[in-house]
C-alpha cells in the first residue's frame, strides 16, 4: 500500500507550473484592469459613474488579487505561512487606529511590508491581497483596494531584494518610490467604486483639487501623490526599524534574507564548522 | 437561520446582490438593497452589532463625501448656494447620494455577511472545495490571533510602565513609547510563529494529501442549485450593462458625425 509522505510533499513539475500561470494571470488581470479604467475613464461624471467603471475596478482587481493568493500561498514555506496571520494583525490593528485620528496617512501596511523583507516579492504579494480581504470582515471598504495592497508587497519585496533595506536611510528612499507607483494604481478604486475616497483627511484633499477644476481622478491621483509617498516612506522606516531590531537566528531563518543578503551583516556561524 | 446554510451560499448570495447593485447604479436600488441587508440581519439577530459596526465606516464616509462633491463639484452647473470657491450643486449633491447609497449598501450587506458567518465552517467548505489549505489557515488563523495580539499588547504596556515607561506630551516621547511597546510584540509574535511552524510541520502541513476536517458545512443540492442561478443573475446584470453602455457609446459617436460637417 502506498501512501503519501506525511511530512515531504512530492515536487510536481505539473502543479508548479501550474501555480506560476495563476500567479502571471492575477498580475496580467490587474495591469490589464488598470490600462481600461484609465483609458476609458468617464469623461464627464455629472450624470452619474459609469457602472462599467465600477464592475471592471471591482472584478478586474479582486480576480487578479485572488489569483495571486491562490498561486503563491501554496508556494511558501510553512514558516512564512504561520507569519502571514501575525503580519494582518499588525496591518489591521495599526490601521484601525490611523484610520480613526484623521491624518492623511493610513500606516496600513507595516505588517506586509515586514513579510516582504523577510520572505521576498512573492510572499509580500500575496500578504498584501490577504490582508485587504481579511480586513474586509470588519471594514468592507478596503476590499477593492486588494490589488493596491499586493502591489505595494511586491514592490517592498523587490526594494529588499535589491540591497536597499541594508542601509535604514535607503528604505524610506524606497517607499517614497512605492508610495507614488501604488497611489497611482489605487486611485481609480477610490474614484470609480465609491467617488471618493474612504478618511476625512484625504477627503479634505481631494475637495481642495476638486476647487480648482480637477476631474475627479485627476483630484484623486493628486491627493494620492501628496498622502501615499509619505505614507509608504514611514511605513518602510518602521519596517526597517523592526527587521533591524529582530535577532539575526530569527531573520536567517528565511531563506530570501539568508540568498539574497538582504539584511547587512554576516550570516551568524552554524554551530559545528 | 444563516448558520444552517452553506457559507459558500450566503457568500455567493452577498457577492452576486452586489454585483447587481453596482450594475444597476439607481440610488433606489441602492436604497432596496441596504434597508433589505439591514431587515435580514434583523431577522438573525445581529442587528445592532450590524449597525453599530457599519454606522462606524458609513457614517464618516458620508461626510467626507458630502464636503468633495456637496461643496465642490466643477461639472455641476444648477448651482443652489456659494461662498467664496465653494458652490452647492444639485449635481454635486445627487451625485454624494448615489454613491453615499451605493457605498452603504456595499458595507451593510457584507457585514450582514461577515457577522453571519461561522469561520471554522467557512474554511471547510473552502477546503472541501479543494482551495489550498494555507488560504484557510491564514483566513481562520488571523480572526483567531486578533484578540490575542490586542492582549499581548497590553501586557507588555503594563510590562514597561512597570519598569518606568511614561508616555509625556511630546511627539519624541510618543513615538519612543511606541517604539518599546512594538518591539517585544513583533520580536514575541515573530518568535511564537517560528515554533507554530515546526509544530504544523511537523504534523503535515505541507502534504499535498487528502484532508479531514472536524466541522463538516452542510451542503444540498438545493444550495448549490441557488448558486448556480445567482451566479448566473449575476453575470447577466453584468453582461447587460455593457451591452447598454455600448449601445449608449455608439449612439453617442453616431450623433458626434451627424453633427460634424455643420
Amino acid at each position: 500500500m502506498s501512501q503519501p509522505s506525511l511530512t515531504l510533499p512530492p515536487t510536481d513539475r505539473q502543479a508548479v507550473r501550474r501555480r506560476r500561470l495563476l500567479e502571471l494571470l492575477g498580475a496580467a488581470a490587474i495591469a490589464a484592469t488598470f490600462v481600461f479604467l484609465v483609458l476609458t475613464q468617464p469623461a464627464d461624471i455629472a450624470g452619474g459613474l459609469g457602472s462599467v467603471s465600477s464592475l471592471v475596478a471591482l472584478g478586474g482587481f479582486l480576480l487578479g488579487a485572488l489569483l495571486l493568493i491562490v498561486g503563491v500561498l501554496p508556494t511558501l514555506p510553512t514558516s512564512t505561512v504561520v507569519l502571514i496571520p501575525v503580519a494582518l494583525v499588525l496591518n489591521i490593528v495599526l490601521g484601525q487606529l490611523m484610520g480613526t485620528s484623521g491624518l492623511p496617512f493610513y500606516l496600513d501596511s507595516i505588517g506586509t511590508v515586514l513579510i516582504a523583507v523577510l520572505a521576498g516579492p512573492a510572499a509580500g504579494a500575496a500578504t498584501g491581497a490577504l490582508s485587504s480581504i481579511v480586513w474586509s470582515f470588519f471594514n468592507p471598504t478596503v476590499l477593492p483596494f486588494a490589488a493596491g495592497a499586493a502591489l505595494i508587497g511586491f514592490l517592498a519585496g523587490v526594494a529588499a531584494r535589491y540591497g536597499l533595506f541594508r542601509r535604514f536611510y535607503l528604505a524610506p528612499v524606497a517607499g517614497f518610490v512605492t508610495g507614488i507607483i501604488a497611489g497611482v494604481v489605487s486611485a481609480p478604486i477610490a474614484a470609480f467604486v465609491f467617488g471618493g475616497t474612504s478618511g476625512a483627511g484625504t477627503g479634505a484633499i481631494v475637495s481642495a483639487f476638486r476647487a480648482m477644476g480637477d476631474t475627479l481622478l485627476a483630484a484623486i491621483t493628486k491627493q494620492a501623490l501628496i498622502s501615499d509617498p509619505m505614507d509608504k516612506a514611514i511605513v518602510f522606516a518602521i519596517a526597517a526599524m523592526l527587521v533591524y531590531a529582530l535577532p539575526r537566528r530569527t531573520t536567517f531563518q528565511f531563506p530570501f534574507v539568508r540568498r539574497f543578503r538582504v539584511l547587512a551583516g554576516r550570516e551568524p556561524a552554524a554551530r559545528n564548522s | 437561520m444563516f448558520p444552517r446554510l452553506n457559507p459558500l451560499t450566503t457568500l455567493t448570495a452577498a457577492v452576486a446582490v452586489l454585483v447587481m447593485t453596482t450594475a444597476a447604479a439607481s440610488w433606489a436600488v441602492s436604497l432596496t438593497v441596504a434597508v433589505g441587508a439591514v431587515l435580514l440581519s434583523a431577522a438573525g439577530g445581529t442587528l445592532r452589532r450590524v449597525l453599530v459596526a457599519s454606522a462606524a465606516i458609513i457614517v464618516p464616509f458620508w461626510l467626507s463625501l458630502l464636503v468633495i462633491h456637496g461643496l465642490f463639484f466643477p461639472e455641476g452647473r444648477t448651482v443652489l448656494a456659494s461662498w467664496g470657491p465653494a458652490r452647492v450643486t444639485a449635481e454635486g449633491l445627487s451625485f454624494a447620494l448615489e454613491m453615499g447609497l451605493r457605498t452603504a449598501a456595499f458595507v451593510l450587506v457584507l457585514m450582514v455577511f461577515s457577522f453571519s458567518v461561522r469561520v471554522p465552517e467557512l474554511v471547510a467548505a473552502l477546503t472541501a472545495r479543494r482551495v489550498p489549505p494555507q488560504v484557510g489557515y491564514v483566513l481562520a488563523s488571523t480572526l483567531l490571533l486578533a484578540p490575542l495580539v490586542a492582549a499581548r499588547l497590553e501586557k507588555v504596556r503594563q510590562a514597561q510602565e512597570s519598569r518606568g515607561l511614561v508616555v509625556g506630551r511630546g511627539i519624541g516621547s510618543r513615538a519612543a513609547a511606541i517604539r518599546l511597546q512594538m518591539v517585544p510584540l513583533v520580536l514575541g509574535l515573530v518568535h511564537d510563529a517560528g515554533i507554530r511552524a515546526q509544530a504544523l510541520d511537523a504534523r503535515g502541513f505541507r502534504s499535498a494529501g487528502p484532508r479531514t476536517s472536524y466541522t463538516e458545512a452542510r451542503d444540498s443540492a438545493a444550495q448549490a442549485a441557488f448558486r448556480l442561478v445567482a451566479i448566473l443573475l449575476a453575470l447577466a446584470a453584468v453582461g447587460w450593462r455593457i451591452v447598454e453602455s455600448l449601445s449608449a457609446g455608439s449612439l453617442a459617436a453616431l450623433s458626434l458625425s451627424g453633427g460634424g460637417p455643420g
